[in-house]
């Protein structure tokens, strides 16, 4: 049984439409990040989950307990639902001691002090806090705060843990670090995750299936691997990694692959979507897989080299062909001139 | 809390507010006096005060001092504003606490303290015609009341524009004064038009008040024969021996009329341009505008007013109740005495008096914050039409005058016999005056709300707490500080009241405001001036104490 089942969530705010019938499941120990822009809704589906929103239409089942269902009206506060919940500005309660943040969920639910300290000790003790159980929120790094908030939620042990985008406020370096962290953590304790997200990175490299939002709607759900290499639709296209963008007219169709052309160029790709020929239609590249190539060819197109931009690990070469201008990376600086840039057909694709 | 219980302080605060105007608004309607058993509906009293002569000249001065007032404090108020926010200002920090101090300065011991400073026979007009031969000014006129009542609300101006100016990015001052413009031509062709809401809306505000003065019009407008609406129904009271109640029924509401429509202008005003929309700026440090030359000439500005508004009529008062007696000839190192405070205490009423002062500041004030903090609370985080209910709700006793309110409380506890006995004990003085700063209050603990963030209360929910246990483990602990600033500026508040206690003033029930307002009428100064002296010491203590321990006295 899933821990967590979403059907046709709906939420209306003022005018505009948040969240428009959002479905999903969360396997037990699985986790799920919910990754989109700003504004696609990806906190509001977390916040509703929590309680902390009420959703216009749609139900929801913790660990098939219905907590609300807006056909019959019914809903589990909050402070019922037993979720653990980690706040993207952390939220530690200024006035209490880190103990006593982590332990008022314990107390909460009237555990014996003995197990309270024990239990405290050692989820601190697990997130490398030990040190810190007196210290307030104040007296904490960015990163100590962040494990604080983790520890509060996990120590009772919630069915699914929350994370609203709990490492944004982390500076780069130390985000990367607590990637890694984070998964292996919430992995050893085995709970169901959800994460909202606005970072792709973090999205791939943390969660086990992610569900990319936008506008209040699925546009795309699975592994990282199939959102990132096989995307469906041109929005996860392009939402993911670096495009480059070919706008121009079918011209030829063929089993799965189509003939995309515009003034001065002619290109093969992978069609993703069924499209005529005549129609206008949009292809993508990632611009790691645009290369310099050797020499001319089918997938070739000879463009004139505007700037190269030098980027530490690596030299950004921006290309120019009448209108269309596009990027491929490299590892040497290149002279002013004209080259041969490789558009390979398998990674072209066309929406 | 649950719902039931938040209810209930809606409900509550309805009662409080809507019973006694109600009561007013009955008593409108009635030939007499309500407890008299001939009383029957009419609209006799409306007849006989809209037609009457007085009741028209009264609006009229009213409508007068408003607008003189307010044409005075706010340019004043928003000019010093912009010197105390934006500005290199000498001495600013040492100076801005004291702008502020005429707000907790009871009114009419401003007014007693003019009289004896700058009145016909006042010090300082004494020593003025010793110099220069005459008095060279009038204070009992039109004029002389104007002026002191707009200097008076310059911090009212001020608070709202400074507050405007404080949040205005400095960036827009600087590309002013890199393109050449100098402090001055910044001020008004850039910061002051950017916060002109916040201008507009104070000045909306000091308008409203206008037609609220008591004190002031009472001291100062008396011997020149001025009436304006509030001492019209104070002297309605007397006029015809018997108790006049519907005719000041219809003053009182006539009044009302004329505020209310104000009250809810300001609030569309706020709404329109959002006291918390911050218009830019991250908060950092910025360099304060440098004034060059003009800044002495600021200085001298903001001393001048500062020496008009508090020192003359403060020295005035101290200096009342150090003396004897006062006239021309008389040289003050010989009639300096300290019996006046002696005096006093021969007088149980005014020993009471004192007593009552100390125990509704300190006690009642701290019984109103823990009523104005249920109410807030049974409004925070709570998404329903019983709070936008309550939001109007507050508005209304914005819009009443503490005398008027007085007076309706004094009538409920004549008409609703079983609370009757309340009526000469401080609880009635307590209810009136909880109802009085109600908005002032309720504006208070929500500044302190404001400053939880929703995720701290969020979090603890998600925890586990219900909502009750998340105000006591969250919400309390994170706003006991601006609980206990909200008190000391409520009990400072409370012991500078005069006007509300009018009505109910009696045996039980004296306090110092009121009892300098009846005193007025009997010319017993020496009296007036040693309270006045024991009341604004009683207020400068917790005053000292609030800038001590760092409570913004700009909510």
């Amino acid at each position: 049984m899933p821990d967590l089942i979403a059907e046709k969530i709906e939420k209306q705010l003022g005018t505009a439409q948040i969240l428009n019938g959002v479905s999903f499941q969360l396997q037990q120990g699985e986790i799920l990040a919910l990754l989109g822009p700003s504004g696609s809704g990806k906190t509001t589906l977390l916040r509703s989950v929590a309680g902390l929103e009420r959703p216009d239409a749609g139900k929801i089942e913790l660990r098939g307990k219905v907590v609300f269902d807006a056909a019959s009206g019914f809903e589990i506060p909050a402070e019922q639902r037993g979720l653990g919940l980690v706040f993207q500005s952390y939220a530690i309660w200024p006035h209490r001691s880190v103990f006593e943040n982590v332990a008022y969920g314990l107390r909460l639910r009237h555990a014996p002090e003995a197990e309270i300290r024990q239990r405290v000790g050692q989820v601190l003790g697990r997130l490398g806090l030990g040190h810190l159980a007196d210290r307030y929120a104040h007296q904490l790094s960015g990163g100590q705060q962040q494990r604080v908030a983790l520890a509060r939620a996990m120590v009772y042990n919630p069915p699914v843990l929350l994370l609203d985008e709990p490492l944004s406020n982390l500076d780069a370096k130390l985000r990367e670090d607590a990637r890694a962290w984070l998964r292996e953590i919430i992995k050893q304790t085995g709970t169901s995750a959800l994460y909202v997200t606005h970072d792709q990175t973090e999205a791939l490299a943390i969660a086990d299936r992610t569900l990319l939002l936008d506008r209040g709607q699925i546009q795309q759900e699975g592994t990282p691997e199939q959102i990132y290499a096989r995307p469906t639709n041109l929005f996860t296209a392009e939402f993911m990694g670096s495009n480059n963008r070919f706008e121009g007219k079918l011209v030829e169709v063929g089993r799965e692959r189509g003939r995309l052309e515009a003034e001065g160029w002619t290109l093969w790709g992978r069609l993703r979507a069924t499209k005529k020929v005549g129609e206008k239609a949009t292809a993508l590249i990632r611009v790691e897989r645009t290369r310099l190539g050797d020499g001319p060819g089918a997938d070739r197109l000879q463009m004139k080299l505007n700037s190269a931009l030098y980027l530490g690990e690596r030299w950004e070469y921006l290309f120019q062909l009448a209108d269309l201008r596009i990027r491929a990376w490299g590892e040497e600086r290149l002279q002013e001139g004209d080259y041969w840039v490789s558009v390979p057909e398998a990674s072209l694709w066309i929406f | 809390m649950n719902r039931a219980l938040r209810s209930l302080a809606v409900i509550g605060v309805a009662l409080v507010v809507f019973g006694p105007l109600g009561l007013i608004f009955y008593q409108s309607f009635l030939s007499e006096a309500f407890f008299f058993p001939t009383a029957h509906f009419s609209f006799g009293a409306y007849r006989y005060v809209l037609a009457d002569s007085g009741f028209h000249s009264a609006f009229g001065t009213s409508l007068l001092v408003s607008l003189g007032m307010t044409l005075i404090s706010v340019p004043l108020g928003s000019l010093l504003a912009f010197l105390l926010a934006r500005t290199d200002l000498p001495g600013k920090k040492w100076l801005e606490p004291w702008l502020l101090v005429p707000i907790f300065l009871s009114p009419v011991v401003l007014a007693f303290g003019y009289v004896v400073a700058v009145g016909p026979v006042g010090f300082f007009s004494l020593w003025a015609k010793a110099l220069i031969g005459r008095v060279p000014w009038n204070l009992y006129s039109l004029f002389g009341l104007v002026l002191i009542a707009g200097l008076t609300h310059v911090p009212h101006a001020f608070l709202y524009v400074s507050s405007a100016l404080r949040s205005l990015d400095p960036a827009v001052e600087e590309a002013a004064r890199v393109a050449g413009a100098g402090p001055w031509r910044i001020a008004v062709t850039v910061s002051l038009p950017l916060v002109l809401p916040s201008i507009l809306f104070s000045a909306s505000l000091i308008f409203l008040l206008g037609f609220e003065l008591f004190g002031l019009p009472l001291v100062l407008g008396d011997p020149a024969g001025l009436l304006v609406l509030t001492t019209y129904l104070y002297k309605l009271t007397n006029l015809l021996g018997v108790p006049s109640y519907h005719l000041m029924a219809v003053v009182a509401l006539s009044i009302v009329a004329l505020t209310f429509p104000l009250v809810y202008l300001q609030r569309r005003m706020l709404r329109t341009a959002g006291r918390f929309a911050v218009i830019g700026g991250k908060g950092q440090a910025f360099r304060p505008l440098p004034l060059g030359v003009l800044r002495w000439p600021a200085v001298f500005l903001l001393v001048l007013w500062l020496a008009v508004t508090v020192l003359v009529p403060l020295v005035g008062v101290a200096l009342r109740s150090l003396v004897s007696s006062w006239g021309e000839g008389i040289k003050l190192s010989e009639v300096l005495t300290l019996d006046h405070f002696r005096e006093l205490t021969g007088y149980p009423n005014l020993v009471r008096g004192i007593v009552n002062t100390f125990l509704i500041g300190g006690i009642g004030g701290a019984l109103s914050v823990a009523f104005y903090a249920i109410v807030a609370l049974g409004s925070h985080r709570w998404q329903s039409r019983w709070v936008s209910f309550l939001d109007y709700l507050v508005m209304v006793p914005r819009a009443l005058p503490g005398l008027i309110v007085g007076l309706a409380f004094l009538w409920v506890f004549l008409f609703f016999k079983p609370i009757a006995p309340l009526r000469t004990t401080l609880f009635s003085l307590w209810i009136a005056y909880t109802v009085v700063w109600l908005a002032y209050g309720l504006r208070l603990i929500s500044a302190s709300l404001l400053q939880v963030k929703p995720e701290l209360e969020e979090a603890a929910r998600v925890t586990g707490a219900p909502q009750g246990e998340v105000f006591r483990y969250v919400t309390l602990p994170l706003i006991r500080f601006g609980l206990i600033g909200s008190w000391l500026l409520i009990f400072m508040m409370f012991v500078r009241e005069y006007s509300t206690g009018v009505y109910l003033l009696g045996p039980g029930t004296e306090v110092i405001g009121s009892l300098i307002v009846s005193l007025w009428g009997t010319g017993a100064l020496d009296l007036i001036a040693a309270l006045s002296v024991i009341e604004v010491a009683l207020v400068g203590v917790v005053l000292f104490i609030a800038l001590r321990v760092g409570v913004r006295l700009d909510a």
